[in-house]
C-alpha cells in the first residue's frame, strides 16, 4: 500500500524553482532514500514533506488524504516524524524530557488539553525508557540537551522522531557532521530500525551511506528527479554520474565509496 | 505595623506580576514589555464595576482576570506575526498606548483616575490592612502554586520546548501558535487578577500606576530573580520590593542604586541571582550535598 | 499653517533622524535594543550646556558634547554590552535600562532636577519662508541633520569602513572570517551612535532653550518605535521612518486633532503598520518568520 504519495510537487522561491515537478511514492514498510548533489532541493522537498513548507503547486498525499500546507505540527501528529539535519534539541529539557515530549505527542495537539502532569502515563514512560536504551542515551537521560556532544545529539534526533510512533520517519541527512566513527554506529542504529518494518524516507548528501541502507533510490539533480530504480542501478546510470561529477571531481569517488 | 503591612502588599502584588509575567517570558520565552497595561487593565475593571454599577470585589476580581486575558489573545495573535525584537517594542507601544487611552478617555476618568474604590467586606466586615495583607499572600500562594503545577504539565513543557526551538516544537507535534496564544493569556490574565486587587487596596487608580516604568519594574524583578523560576520571581518581587524600602536612608541616591544593581546583576549573574545555574544556587546545591549523609547525590535547590 | 506645520514636522523628523540612526546602527550590528543611547542625547546636552557657559561658543559645546557622549558609548559596549550578549536580547535591554536609569538619576544629582536654560545663538539667521518664521536654530538642525545622515550614507555606501560594518550587520560570522574585526567595527559603532544622539541633545536643548534630566524619557522609546518602522537595523530606513513620524505627528497635531497625546502617535502608527506589515515599512525581505 502506498503511504507517501507525492504528485507533481514544485517549490518556487521568487523565481528560483527549488523543486521542479516531482513526482515520488513510498510503499508502507519501504526504505527510500533521495540523493543528489548540493543545491539538488533534496532539503526543500524534505521540508515540504514534512509541511514546514507549502509547495507552488502539486499535492502530497499521506494515507490517501492530501496534506500540502498542513503544517509541521499537524503532520506530527498524523504521524510522520523527522529528524533535522543540524540537531535542534530542546536545549534547556533534559533529554528524557525531550524524548518525553515526542512520546506524549497526543496530549499536546491542543493547549486546552495538555493540563495533565508529564510522567503519570506508564505506556509513554515505556516507550521512552525503551528509546532511550535503544539509542543509547540512558546514561545521559537526566542531562540537559544542550550539553550533549554531536553524536549524542544525533542520536536524540533519531529517539525523539521515534518517540512520535511514526508511520513514516523522515532523516534529514542524519550523517552530515559525522566523522567515520560516527556513521558506522548510525548505520546500525537505522538499520534495525529496517527490521522493525518502519517506512523510511531518508535525504542524504553522502551516497554510499544511503545507498548501503534503502531499498530505493531517488536521485534529484537542479530540483528535478533525474533517476529512480535500486541502488545498485543508480551506480550505472550514466545521468546520475554526470550530475555529481559536474558538481565536483570528486564525483566518482562519492559514488562508489562510503560503506 | 501598618507600614510593614502595606510594604508587604505591594511586594506581594509585584510578586503575582513577576509570576505572571514568567508564564510569557520565563517559560514561552517571549519578550513582553508592557505586562503593567494589563495590570491597569485589571484594575481599572474593578475600579469601573465596583464603582459604577456596584459590584462586590469577589466578583469584580474575576472580571479584571477575564478582561486582561480578553485583550492578552490580542496580543497573542499580534506575537504571532511579529519576530521577537519586533515583538518587544510593540509591547512597549502597547503599554504607552494603554497609558494614553486611560488618561484620555474620559470612560476611564482622565488624569485623576477613578477613586473611591470601595474596600471589600466579608459578611459585613470591611477589610483592613491586614485582611489585605492575608488576600494578598493567600493570591501569591495561589498563583505560585498554579505555576508550580504548570510546570509539571505537557503544558509547561512545550512552553519552554517553543521557548528553546519553535521548528522543533512543532516537529513534536505542538501547535505553537496556539500554545503562544494561550500563554499570552494566561500571563495576561493574572497580571488583571493583581490589578484588580491592587484596584481595591489602593482605593483609587491613576494612568500613571501602569506605565512603561512599571512594566520594566516587572521584567526586572524577574531577570534579577531568575528568568523562568517561580523562585525567581518570587525573590526578585521581594529583593527589588523591599529595597527602594531599606535605602530610604539614601532616598535621594535610591534609584542610581537601582540602575547600577541591575546592570551589574545582568552583567555579572545573568541567569539571576537564584535562576538555574546562578552562583548562589550551585553554592546552596554544594552546601546540601555535603550535608546530606554520605554525599551521594548533589542536587541543586528545588522547585 | 500647513508651511509652519511642514517646517516643524522636517525639524522633528532630522532630530528623530540623528538619534534614531545611531539607534539603528548598533542594532545592525549587536541586535540589541540600547535605550540607554538616550543617556547619551541628555549628555551631550549637559555637556555642551556647560562647555557654551564656559566658552560662549555653540559649536565648541556641540564638539566637546558628541566627544564625552561617544566616550560613555564606546565604555559602555566594551565593558557591558558585549560580554552579555550571549544571553538573549532581554538581558542586554535590561541592562541599558539600568544605565539610562542610572544616568538620568546623575544628572538629576549633578545638576538639579530643574530645567537650565541653553541661550546659544546660532550664527544662522532667522527667515522666512513663504511669508513664515523659520528660525536660525530650525535650519541648523535641519542642515546638520543633513549633512551628518548623508556623510553617513557616504560612509556606509563608499568607504571600507562602511563595507565592513554593513558585511558585519549582514552576518557577524561571516565577516569576521573575511577578516573583519568586529570589536572594532563594534567600537567605532558606539562611538557614532552615542556622538549622534548628544548632537541631537544640543541641538535641541538650543532649539527649545532648556536642558533637563529627564528630557531623554519619550526620546528612549519612541526612537525605538522609528527603528522598527524603519526596519530594525536599516539606516535609510529609519531616516525615512524618522521623517515621515516627525512629519506625521505635526500634521495630525495641526490639522486631525488625535484623542491621544502626540507622543503616543509613533506607537500607534507603529502597531497598525506592524499589522498590516509585520517587517517594517522600509524593510526588504521577510524578517517575521
Amino acid at each position: 500500500m502506498t503511504l507517501l504519495e507525492v504528485d507533481r510537487l514544485t517549490v518556487r522561491f521568487r523565481g528560483l524553482t527549488a523543486v521542479d515537478g516531482v513526482s515520488l511514492a513510498v510503499a508502507e514498510g519501504e526504505f527510500v532514500a533521495i540523493i543528489g548533489p548540493n543545491g539538488a532541493g533534496k532539503t526543500t522537498l524534505f521540508n515540504v514533506i514534512a509541511g514546514s513548507l507549502r509547495p507552488s503547486a502539486g499535492e502530497i498525499r499521506f494515507a490517501g488524504r492530501p496534506v500540502a500546507g498542513l503544517g509541521a505540527a499537524r503532520m506530527s501528529q498524523l504521524g510522520v516524524g523527522r529528524t533535522f539535519q543540524v540537531a535542534r534539541p530542546f536545549g534547556s529539557l533534559t533529554v528524557r524530557e525531550n524524548v518525553r515530549l515526542a512520546a506524549g505527542r497526543h496530549y499536546l495537539a491542543n493547549p486546552l488539553a495538555a493540563w495533565g502532569r508529564r510522567g503519570r502515563d506508564r505506556e509513554v514512560e515505556a516507550r521512552v525508557a525503551h528509546l532511550l536504551a535503544v539509542t543509547g542515551l540512558v546514561g545521559l537521560a537526566d542531562r540537559r540537551a544542550a550539553d550533549l556532544n554531536m553524536g549524542g545529539l544525533r542520536r536524540l534526533e533519531i529517539a525523539r522522531a521515534l518517540a512520535l510512533e511514526p508511520r513514516l520517519l523522515l532523516l534529514d541527512e542524519p550523517a552530515a557532521g559525522l566523522g567515520v566513527d560516527g556513521i558506522r554506529p548510525l548505520a546500525e542504529l537505522i538499520r534495525s530500525l529496517r527490521s522493525q518494518h518502519l517506512t523510511v524516507l531518508l535525504v542524504e548528501h553522502h551516497v554510499g551511506f544511503a545507498l548501503s541502507l534503502c531499498d530505493r533510490v531517488v536521485v534529484l539533480d537542479q530540483g528535478k528527479k533525474i533517476f529512480e530504480g535500486t541502488p545498485e542501478a543508480v551506480r550505472r546510470d550514466e545521468r546520475v554520474i554526470t550530475a555529481y561529477l559536474g558538481e565536483s571531481g570528486a564525483g566518482e569517488g562519492a559514488m562508489s565509496g562510503g560503506d | 505595623m501598618t507600614y510593614f503591612l502595606v510594604v508587604g502588599v505591594t511586594v506581594a502584588v509585584f510578586a503575582i506580576l513577576a509570576l505572571s509575567l514568567n508564564i510569557i517570558a520565563g517559560y514561552a520565552g517571549q519578550p513582553h514589555l508592557g505586562q503593567a497595561a494589563f495590570f491597569g487593565l485589571g484594575a481599572y475593571t474593578a475600579a469601573i464595576l465596583s464603582t459604577r454599577y456596584g459590584v462586590s470585589f469577589w466578583l469584580d476580581l474575576p472580571a479584571a482576570l477575564i478582561v486582561a486575558g480578553l485583550v492578552g489573545v490580542i496580543l497573542g495573535v499580534i506575537s504571532l506575526r511579529l519576530a521577537r525584537d519586533f515583538l518587544a517594542i510593540t509591547t512597549i507601544g502597547i503599554n504607552f498606548v494603554m497609558v494614553a487611552i486611560f488618561q484620555y478617555v474620559p470612560f476611564f476618568g482622565g488624569a485623576m483616575g477613578i477613586p473611591a474604590i470601595p474596600s471589600p467586606a466579608i459578611a459585613g466586615h470591611e477589610f483592613g490592612y491586614r485582611d489585605f495583607f492575608v488576600t494578598a499572600v493567600v493570591l501569591v500562594i495561589m498563583v505560585a502554586a498554579l505555576s508550580a503545577y504548570l510546570e509539571r504539565t505537557w503544558f509547561g513543557a512545550a512552553l519552554k520546548a517553543i521557548k528553546d526551538d519553535e521548528q522543533a516544537a512543532a516537529a513534536v507535534g505542538i501547535q505553537v501558535a496556539s500554545y503562544k496564544i494561550a500563554a499570552f493569556v494566561l500571563g495576561t490574565a493574572l497580571a488583571g487578577l493583581a490589578g484588580g486587587f491592587y484596584a481595591h487596596f489602593m482605593s483609587v487608580v491613576t494612568p500613571n500606576g501602569f506605565g512603561f516604568p512599571v512594566s520594566v519594574s516587572i521584567l526586572s524583578m524577574l531577570v534579577f530573580g531568575g528568568l523562568g523560576t517561580i523562585r525567581g520571581a518570587l525573590a526578585g518581587a521581594v529583593l527589588l520590593g523591599i529595597m527602594p524600602e531599606v535605602f530610604r536612608f539614601i532616598s535621594n541616591y535610591r534609584l542610581l542604586v537601582y540602575g547600577f544593581l541591575l546592570l551589574f546583576m545582568v552583567r555579572f549573574q545573568p541567569q539571576g541571582i537564584v535562576g538555574e545555574d546562578s552562583w548562589l544556587v550551585h553554592q546552596i546545591g554544594r552546601l546540601a550535598g555535603s550535608l546530606r549523609t554520605g554525599g551521594a547525590r548533589r542536587d541543586t535547590a528545588g522547585g | 499653517m500647513f508651511i509652519p506645520s511642514l517646517v516643524n514636522g522636517i525639524t522633528m523628523g532630522s532630530i528623530y533622524a540623528l538619534m534614531a540612526l545611531g539607534l539603528s546602527l548598533v542594532y545592525g550590528i549587536l541586535r540589541i535594543l540600547d535605550v540607554a543611547n538616550a543617556g547619551a542625547y541628555t549628555l551631550g546636552a549637559y555637556v555642551g550646556v556647560t562647555v557654551f557657559r564656559l566658552t560662549g561658543s555653540w559649536w565648541i559645546a556641540l564638539v566637546a558634547g558628541a566627544a564625552v557622549a561617544a566616550s560613555l558609548g564606546f565604555i559602555l559596549q566594551r565593558f557591558f554590552y558585549v560580554p552579555i550578549l550571549a544571553s538573549g536580547p532581554i538581558i542586554p535591554l535590561i541592562a541599558s535600562i539600568g544605565v539610562f536609569t542610572a544616568l538620568e538619576e546623575a544628572y538629576r544629582l549633578i545638576f538639579g532636577p530643574y530645567i537650565i536654560e541653553f541661550p546659544a545663538r546660532v550664527p544662522l539667521p532667522d527667515i522666512h519662508v513663504a511669508g513664515v518664521p523659520v528660525r536660525g536654530v530650525q535650519l541648523l538642525i535641519i542642515l546638520v541633520a543633513v549633512v551628518v545622515l548623508v556623510g553617513t550614507w557616504y560612509v556606509l555606501g563608499h568607504t571600507r569602513m562602511g563595507l565592513a560594518w554593513r558585511a558585519t550587520a549582514q552576518d557577524a560570522e561571516v565577516a569576521q572570517a573575511m577578516g573583519i574585526d568586529a570589536r572594532r567595527v563594534t567600537g567605532w559603532n558606539f562611538l557614532l551612535g552615542y556622538a549622534l544622539a548628544a548632537v541631537a541633545g544640543v541641538l535641541v536643548s538650543i532649539n527649545y532653550d532648556a536642558v533637563y534630566p529627564t528630557m531623554g524619557d519619550m526620546p528612549a522609546y519612541k526612537m525605538l518605535a522609528i527603528i522598527v518602522l524603519g526596519g530594525l537595523g536599516n539606516p535609510l530606513g529609519t531616516i525615512a521612518a524618522s521623517l515621515l513620524i516627525g512629519l506625521v505627528e505635526t500634521f495630525v497635531a495641526a490639522y486631525v486633532g488625535f484623542l491621544l497625546p502626540r507622543d503616543s502617535i509613533a506607537f500607534v502608527a507603529l502597531i497598525i503598520i506592524l499589522l498590516v506589515r509585520p517587517q517594517g515599512i522600509f524593510t526588504r525581505g521577510a524578517v517575521a518568520k
